[in-house]
């Protein structure tokens, strides 16, 4: 039985508005995973819901091999760090840290001893006799992060613990977040719309849409073999186009005209069915430097220099192609309205499942 | 905006359009005359009242200015039994007024967010129907029962009553610039139960809502006619009332007294609201 159990959790409010529908997910001790979406996905409620703040309208959850579905938050022993900190203002960091071991009534030195331990974690030893708002964004988030973990808990959930940061110091943090956890060895939930945040710092990542679970997997396998159309759209940038089925048998596909051969699988196609093809930017190349197995004939529409990148966008019949390739300065680019031949190999060519219809 | 790199005649429309350096300082300044001449006729339609009552207070020895208005206020056996009966109604309905609001008000913002205006529209009541006609109401409804009506709880009820918008609306604000409910719930997480989430996490931050509120009520009872007048209980607003019509010269001293003790209060809370850590800015993002 894995650490921590979500099974076939599902949260309707009113009569049938599904914010959750069935949610199952095992996570393993030690492991950080991601719930990743929109806005309005679900993956707050399903984290609030292995807090113990919402009731399941359906399922079970299950930590260490307690059932605590409807054990009160107060008795889960599981640590929450908020987006809007929740740092107690009346309290000095040092009595905010040590306040659920004060609950917990232990002894002054052992809750002092715990203090110190959190703050030198946090790299914030100086900072114990400070007022919440004596400190920046990224200490109070800090700080948030040790209180939760003073009592050593055995979950960590983090709700959008960055989103209230600016970027640079998200960027930093979410290193130190990930850091904290590998060296505790915690098992860790965290919510976040941010897919970059997502696909750094985790073990796993859950892509969430609409309530449901479009996606489970490492931040490999989600970039770079999206399940559906959702994921692809959401997770990285994508050129998705439909395609007509020409062979199955040998996986030849047509868009626009021009044939693709991909490496998935099309025997449950007929010839002339559409299917959505899905191929990244990064995947496309200019056929005069290296030929793959697919060469696509197109013109160049625009050219923008975003630094480490030059994204091209190309027009093959009346779509639209995006490329991202590597800024070599001794490359010479190709000019608006020249022809080029663009390639891709069969691997890029992916086919996304829910889109998959005769 | 001045533009100094480039000369005025290289940018003819701007520099037409550029207020000149006379005019504009002309009309900064008449803004400012016309605040102060606001003010200060806000300030003379405030103090004029209260400096002629003083005056008034201090001629009560004839051709000379003197403070026998006071002493014999202040030597009146009754003003110190009255005024104490008042403190005594005000601690109670402070007491009651605490226990049913706070937590009320708490539960309305962690959990009730959507009976707010209901409970806001039933604490703006107390505006709208006369004090003569709330007692009424309570002595047909309870004037039977001897136990209610032979001690003062009808009184502390109408007190209370009568606070209710005051003591709400401060605690009301209060909760308002805290996030209650991600502060409950971060308690909550480390396991704290709701009596430690009340009075170690909400109620500290609360301390200079509640205070205002407790000073308001105080206010309000200390100056109380109807309720005392008619529930016939001793009190210091039907004591004003009958020296009121029995003297010249004490009323006023007792009026001024009553200003003086109402900005003692004020300035009580604003020193305490400036003393408290973080209750001027509230960690964390909303």
């Amino acid at each position: 039985m894995a650490f921590l159990e979500i099974r076939n959790v599902s949260k309707v409010f009113g009569k049938d508005t599904y914010a959750v529908k069935d949610f199952d997910l095992s996570v393993e001790k030690g492991e950080f995973v991601a719930f990743l979406g929109p806005s309005g996905c679900g993956k707050t409620t399903t984290l609030r819901m292995v807090a113990g703040f919402e009731l399941p309208t359906t399922g079970s959850i299950i930590i260490d091999g307690e059932d605590v579905t409807f054990k009160p938050p107060n008795q889960r022993n599981v640590g929450m760090v908020f987006q809007a900190y929740a740092l107690f203002p009346n309290m000095t960091v040092a009595n905010n840290i040590g306040f659920g071991l004060k609950i917990a009534k232990r002894p002054e030195e052992e809750i002092r001893q715990r203090v110190n331990e959190m703050l030198k974690l946090i790299h914030m030893p100086e900072f114990g006799d400070r007022y919440p708002f004596q400190l920046s964004g990224g200490q109070q988030q800090r700080v948030a992060l040790a209180r939760a973990l003073a009592m050593s808990p055995r979950i960590l959930l983090l709700d959008e613990p960055l989103s209230a940061l600016d970027a640079k110091i998200r960027v930093s943090l979410r290193s130190e977040i990930r850091a904290i956890q590998q060296e505790l060895g915690i098992t860790t939930i965290y919510v976040t719309h941010d897919q970059e945040e997502a696909l750094s710092i985790s073990d796993r990542v859950v892509v969430m849409n609409v309530g449901s679970m479009e996606q489970v997997g490492t931040p490999f396998e989600i970039y770079n073999f999206p399940a559906t159309e959702f994921v692809a759209q959401f997770v990285g940038t994508l050129n998705s186009y439909q395609a007509e089925v020409v062979d199955p048998r040998n996986s030849i596909l047509r868009v626009d005209g021009q044939h693709l051969i991909t490496s998935q699988d099309l025997s449950e196609f007929k010839p002339g069915d559409q299917v959505t093809i899905a191929i990244r930017p990064e995947r496309l190349s200019f056929a005069e430097q290296e030929r793959k197995a697919n060469l696509i004939d197109c013109t160049i529409e625009n050219i923008t220099f975003l630094g480490s990148i030059v994204r091209i966008e190309v027009q093959v019949g009346d779509k639209s192609f995006h490329m991202d390739t590597f800024n070599n300065p001794y490359l010479e680019l190709p000019k608006i309205g020249d022809k080029a031949e663009i390639t891709c190999s069969r691997e890029a060519v992916l086919i996304l499942k829910d889109s998959r219809h005769r | 905006m001045t533009d100094s790199n480039y000369p005025a005649s290289e940018i003819p429309m701007i520099d037409s359009m550029r207020p000149t350096r006379p005019a504009a300082k002309a009309r900064v300044n008449g803004t400012k005359l016309f605040s102060w001449i606001i003010f200060l006729m806000g300030l003379i339609y405030f103090f004029l009242p209260l400096i002629a009552t003083f005056e008034f207070s201090l001629r009560m020895v004839k051709d000379t200015y003197s403070f026998e208005a006071y002493r014999v206020a202040f030597s009146e056996p009754r003003f110190y039994r009255e005024f104490g009966y008042s403190l005594l109604w005000a601690a109670l309905t402070i007491t009651f007024s605490l226990l049913l609001i706070v937590p009320t008000a708490y539960w309305v913002h962690y959990r009730l967010q959507r009976v707010r205006p209901v409970v806001e529209f039933i604490t703006l009541m107390p505006f709208v129907v006369p004090a003569v006609v709330l007692v009424f109401g309570f002595l047909r409804l309870y004037g039977r029962y001897y136990f209610i009506v032979s001690t003062p709880l009808l009184l502390i009820a109408g007190y209370v009553v009568l606070s209710l918008p005051y003591m709400f609306r401060a605690v009301d604000a209060g909760l308002r610039a805290i996030d209650v409910r991600t502060l409950t719930e971060a308690a909550q997480s480390l396991g704290a139960g709701w009596g430690t989430i009340l009075f170690k996490v909400i109620f500290p931050n609360l301390r200079v809502a509640i205070l205002s509120g407790v000073f308001l009520t105080l206010a309000i009872v200390m100056g109380e006619f109807t309720f005392a007048a008619l529930l016939v209980h001793p009190a210091f607003g039907p004591y004003l009332e009958e020296i009121g019509a029995m003297r010249a010269y004490t009323p006023q001293a007792l009026s001024v007294v009553s200003f003086l003790l109402t900005w003692a209060s004020i300035g009580v809370v604003q020193r305490i609201g400036r003393g408290a850590p973080g209750q001027a800015q509230i960690a964390g993002a909303r």
